[in-house]
């Protein structure tokens, strides 16, 4: 059990992840030629415009859940919400955020963008502290939007004229994964422009002009869509509910500041704060590329219900960091 | 050799005496240190050696590279490595330089940075080689006004480099980010070599391989007392101009032989000496003048929270892409978010550290030495102070300096200190 553990802690997690990513890549993406279906309330970015998908997102279905009267809501229409929402949570509450950073096709192709610029040995861009705190916010707005606009197109609120059908769905209109994915499997059909009305007029070319923010961007910026992803938001309002958790010792941190240095996501906190258990913040992935840089032993831990899976340890970071020349760490 | 200061009678005569002085102490004081100790272990001769190039035993040639001379910690030795020349710690611990230093400074000045002007003045550095260059790191106000004086009284050539106040916002950590892309500039005309994506990678795993060694070090402390603290000292000081896979090697050697020491059960004292945690200003050897006196007393010190120790070797660089682009900030991270040195404000991680020792070594008692002038130190050792009281852990304030003349003070203080600590002991058993 200790050697499974010394095994684990020593491993590259990084490469590991790679290859789960590709492997759900390939399974959300072309699951679909296999007769698989996942499910229809994914907390994932599983989009049904690609005819292949083996699941749907849950943006998806909640948008047209909401896309309802009140009275139907309050009715039958109310409990098939209820049951999207809790078919939604058991999918999530096993991996929690690590839906991000393991399984989310859009996730996995801006990591992809990232490898290419490495490749290519081109600098990365980060944003500035206070515009990182600004920018974070704009997830939440769109999760407002997302969950607001259906309900605000089907019932008229407060006696106001009700929002023109033409919004709808008012994210994935928007939403990148809908140009992005059915790429993949030779699909260009969602690169158009609606001139029907000024409304699909702009809200498809805003989506267009978002696809190519989102192409662009997480070339030069790590993980640059995941800062205003309304999934995101979404799953940090349940994510204390979730089984696989991220917790940190502070006393055993020397605020060296290695974790920060190598997230993907910008987040401060998990170096700087040593106060709280729960380290997981709105925009982490749970990557564990943080666990991986720590070299202080049992800091930075994963855990399945309590039972760690992936602790920090000095002699893992050197495993990672520095091929040693000296093996005799093992037995130090 | 120096041209600036009157190269007349005087000065020759006092770089002989100061020279005469220094070998002395240094034999003093590595007498002590190798004679008066049982049980020694064996792979210590080579630091012992290592030290005798104070006493002129030993001899060293920087092989054709150009000599960088370092004060403090936050000078990135990895970018110096990564340039092709040979980092040295000119931080002085001696009271023969000490003197010397005592003539152009303030009456009431650390010894530490008397000392290392003392060294500066008269060219008394550790193997008689003269720097090509010497980084001066913004810390303390003395070490920043250490530039200025020195360069009115020599021509060495000095490098300022900016270290901000704090370490946690933001704007500190770009400012040094930047800093230290200058002074990776600097070395690359200094020594005509480029620090190129492979060098780079080649000197922060070089330094990797001496923190695994350190780390091991510093861990096997942690439980039987297998190393005296006097030696423990002398291993990171040695690392100051040690050429670092020598100093690496000699370690893991070291390293093996505590090890086995360990599984012998072959302790240098009995398990009943009270374990001492050593903070504050530095013990740079020859001034060993504390560690010694507690050992000598009856303690035992098991781990230093020193910029002469855990602080200069302990935490790790991270990159996360192997491109200079982020190298090089890598680099500079490491050498500020983790230093817990008191020219930062707030400090509180050093509290946060010595609290994590306490309980990791099993420490009884924390002994604070604040080199007399040492205003940073002083003024810490209050918050320090209190909070260990509140936590239940005696400490002791110990404020010295590098002359002999407190020894007999000081010592009544440190023994009642340590007798007070094994009544305790025994009480809690």
């Amino acid at each position: 059990m200790k050697k499974l553990s010394t095994f684990v802690n020593n491993a590259n997690i990084s490469r590991f992840r790679f290859y789960i990513q590709l492997l759900s890549f390939i399974v959300l993406i072309y699951g679909g030629y296999a007769y698989i279906s996942i499910g229809q309330n994914l907390p994932t970015f599983a989009c049904p415009y690609n005819h292949a998908t083996a699941g749907n997102c849950f943006l998806i279905s909640l948008q047209h859940q909401l896309h309802n009267s009140w009275q139907n809501l309050l009715g039958f229409r109310g409990i098939a919400l209820l049951s999207a929402i809790i078919s939604f949570l058991l999918f999530f509450i096993l991996l929690n955020k690590a839906w991000c950073g393991y399984i989310c096709p859009l996730g996995t192709i801006q990591d992809w963008l990232t490898s290419l610029r490495k490749r290519l040995g081109i600098r990365f861009a980060r944003y500035e502290e206070s515009t990182f705190r600004k920018l974070k916010k704009v997830k939440y707005v769109v999760l407002v939007w997302l969950i607001v606009a259906p309900l605000f197109i089907a019932n008229s609120v407060f006696g106001l004229p009700r929002l023109s059908h033409d919004f709808f769905p008012p994210f994935c209109t928007i939403c990148p994964a809908r140009p992005v994915l059915p790429l993949f499997t030779g699909d260009t059909s969602q690169y158009f422009i609606d001139f029907s009305s000024p409304i699909t007029l702009t809200m498809t070319a805003l989506g267009l002009v978002i696809v190519a923010l989102f192409l662009v961007g997480s070339f030069v910026k790590k993980r640059f869509f995941c800062l205003f992803c309304p999934m995101s938001a979404l799953h940090y309002l349940f994510s204390r509910l979730a089984i696989l958790r991220l917790t940190k010792e502070g006393e055993k941190c020397t605020k060296c500041g290695n974790c920060f240095r190598v997230c993907d996501v910008n987040i401060v906190e998990i170096a700087d704060d040593v106060t709280h258990r729960n380290i997981v913040q709105d925009d982490c992935m749970m990557c564990f590329k943080c666990v991986e840089a720590c070299p202080e032993d049992g800091c930075l831990k994963v855990s399945v219900l309590g039972l760690p899976i992936f602790v920090s340890s000095e002699e893992g970071f050197f495993h990672r960091y520095g091929p040693l020349e000296n093996k005799e760490i093992k037995d130090a | 050799m120096p041209d600036k200061p009157m190269v007349n009678d005087r000065y020759q005569r006092m770089q002989r005496t100061a020279s005469i002085h220094l070998k002395m102490e240094a034999k003093n004081t590595l007498q002590k240190i190798v004679e008066e100790f049982p049980n020694n272990p064996a792979q210590m001769d080579h630091f012992y050696r290592k030290a005798r190039i104070f006493t002129g035993e030993e001899k060293f040639s920087a092989r054709g590279r150009h000599v960088v001379a370092t004060m403090c910690i936050h000078v990135p030795i990895e970018l110096i490595l990564a340039a092709g020349a040979i980092p040295y710690r000119i931080c002085s611990g001696a009271y023969a330089t000490d003197q010397i230093g005592a003539e152009f400074l303030p009456a009431k000045s650390c010894p530490l940075v008397k000392a290392t002007l003392g060294t500066i003045f008269l060219h008394l550095y550790q193997y008689d080689i003269v720097p090509d260059l010497i980084v001066n790191p913004t810390t303390c106000d003395q070490k920043k006004k250490l530039a200025e004086l020195s360069g009115e009284l020599t021509e060495s050539p000095f490098y300022t480099l900016e270290v901000p106040p704090t370490r946690d916002s933001e704007d500190a950590r770009i400012y040094w980010q930047r800093v230290v892309k200058r002074f990776a500039r600097r070395l690359e005309n200094l020594t005509g070599t480029k620090i190129t994506r492979r060098k780079l990678k080649g000197a922060i795993r070089q330094v990797y391989r001496a923190q695994v060694q350190y780390r091991r070090f510093f861990n096997l402390r942690k439980g039987l007392p297998v190393i005296w603290g006097k030696d423990a000292i002398l291993v990171t000081n040695t690392y100051f101009y040690s050429d670092i896979e020598e100093w690496t090697n000699a370690l893991e050697k070291l390293n093996g032989e505590l090890e086995q020491r360990i599984a012998n059960t072959d302790r240098v004292v009995s398990p009943r000496a009270p374990r001492i945690l050593l903070t504050g200003s530095p013990s740079i050897f020859p001034n060993m003048k504390v560690p010694i006196l507690v050992e000598q007393l009856g303690g035992i010190v098991v781990a230093e929270e020193f910029c002469s120790s855990s602080r200069l070797l302990y935490d790790t660089v991270a990159v996360d892409e192997w491109f200079l682009y982020d190298m090089l900030p890598a680099v500079a991270d490491r050498y500020l978010k983790p230093c817990t040195c008191p020219n930062f404000t707030p400090n509180t991680d050093r509290l946060r550290k010595l609290l994590d020792h306490v309980r990791e070594f099993t420490i009884d008692g924390v002994i604070y030495q604040a080199f007399a002038g040492c205003q940073l130190y002083e003024m810490e050792s209050r918050l320090i102070g209190n909070a260990l009281e509140k936590n239940g852990i005696p400490m002791l304030y110990v404020e010295t300096d590098y002359s002999p003349d407190d020894l007999g003070q000081i010592s009544t203080r440190i023994e009642a200190f340590i007798e007070s600590l094994k009544t305790r002991k025994k009480k809690k058993d």
